[in-house]
């Protein structure tokens, strides 16, 4: 069975990257969401046992997203994929339930380990 | 006038690219100043001579420092910045406040290093350019007028630093000439093949 996974990025440039990146013996289906409230929707609809989540986005950002998911003890794994990468930045994210914070450009060699790391693969 | 140049999706991957740079170069103005710099999010538009000098015109008094490129592409790099916000800079930075005439001009040529220099750079290693970047000069907004500007039509990149709490706000102007849009794109598209 594919693990459903979420992609949540406003930049098409960017879900491409992400696309791109993701090890090809990974099984996933791939769902894309272009602003926070979609990444919300994918999750509560199961879609997203992993959520790639970008934190500048319109509608609602990747901080409300986490704070959101936070409070509603949803189980999804986020991981954060920034272009803004400060350390205050990436604090905030892991005390808002962040499992990791990658940095953009995406090192698809530092996604594959972090993947492991979690034992997602 | 908005990114005419440009397809949608060429617009949105130098939106992108921008925003990788910006914050690589806030995140080297946050480490030196222990302080987090927040992001705005990026601008691409089509320029006139005529828009481009009036984008640097401001109510309140602006000091501007310019850098030009050259290479594979050419343009001009402008940094915008406040006394208050350099005051605020220069006190987290630890220097004596109000800043000597001389140290002001100093600060403002290394923000815009930091700053300016780190979102072009950002921008051409993405995009796999080579430049070649002068070194910032201190210019009057007020002397310039468009007879200097050796182009017509450019496109003209802006992103903006700010420091919750203080008055600093930086803006920083990527203008590229015409010449080097043709190269832009392409290179854009090799992105997103």
């Amino acid at each position: 069975m594919p693990i459903p996974i979420t992609i949540a990025d406003d930049s098409a440039l960017s879900r491409k990257t992400i696309r791109r990146a993701l090890p090809p013996q990974w099984d996933v289906s791939i769902c894309e969401a272009t602003n926070g409230k979609e990444a919300i929707t994918a999750v509560e609809n199961g879609l997203a046992e992993v959520l790639f989540l970008d934190l500048q986005m319109p509608e609602m950002d990747g901080y409300q997203v986490l704070t959101y998911l936070k409070q509603h003890h949803e189980k999804a794994v986020v991981i954060v994929i920034s272009a803004d990468i400060q350390t205050q930045a990436q604090a905030l994210v892991s005390a808002l339930g962040a499992f990791r914070f990658l940095k953009k450009p995406l090192d698809p060699l530092l996604l594959a380990t972090t993947l492991k790391e979690l034992g997602l693969l | 006038m908005s990114g005419q140049f440009l397809s949608e999706e060429q617009r949105d991957a130098l939106q992108e690219v921008l925003n990788i740079s910006m914050g690589q170069a806030a995140d080297v103005l946050a480490r030196l100043i222990q302080t987090q710099v927040q992001l705005s999010i990026p601008s691409v538009k089509q320029s006139s001579r005529q828009d481009f000098i009036g984008c640097l015109k401001e109510p309140v008094q602006q000091h501007l420092a310019q850098q030009s490129f050259l290479g594979e592409l050419s343009g001009e790099m402008i940094s915008l910045m406040t006394d208050n916000g350099n005051e605020a800079i220069a006190k987290l930075m630890h220097y004596d406040t109000p800043l000597p005439e001389q140290d002001r001009q100093e600060l403002l040529l290394e923000l815009t290093n930091i700053l300016a220099g780190a979102c072009l750079h950002g921008l051409i290693s993405q995009l796999n350019f080579k430049i070649q970047l002068a070194a910032p000069v201190l210019f009057n907004p007020a002397s310039l007028c468009s007879e200097q500007l050796n182009w017509q039509q450019a496109l003209l990149m802006e992103v903006q630093f700010q420091i919750p709490e203080t008055s600093f706000h930086a803006r920083i102007l990527i203008c590229l000439k015409q010449d080097s849009l043709y190269p832009l794109m392409h290179h854009l598209d090799m992105l997103l093949q």
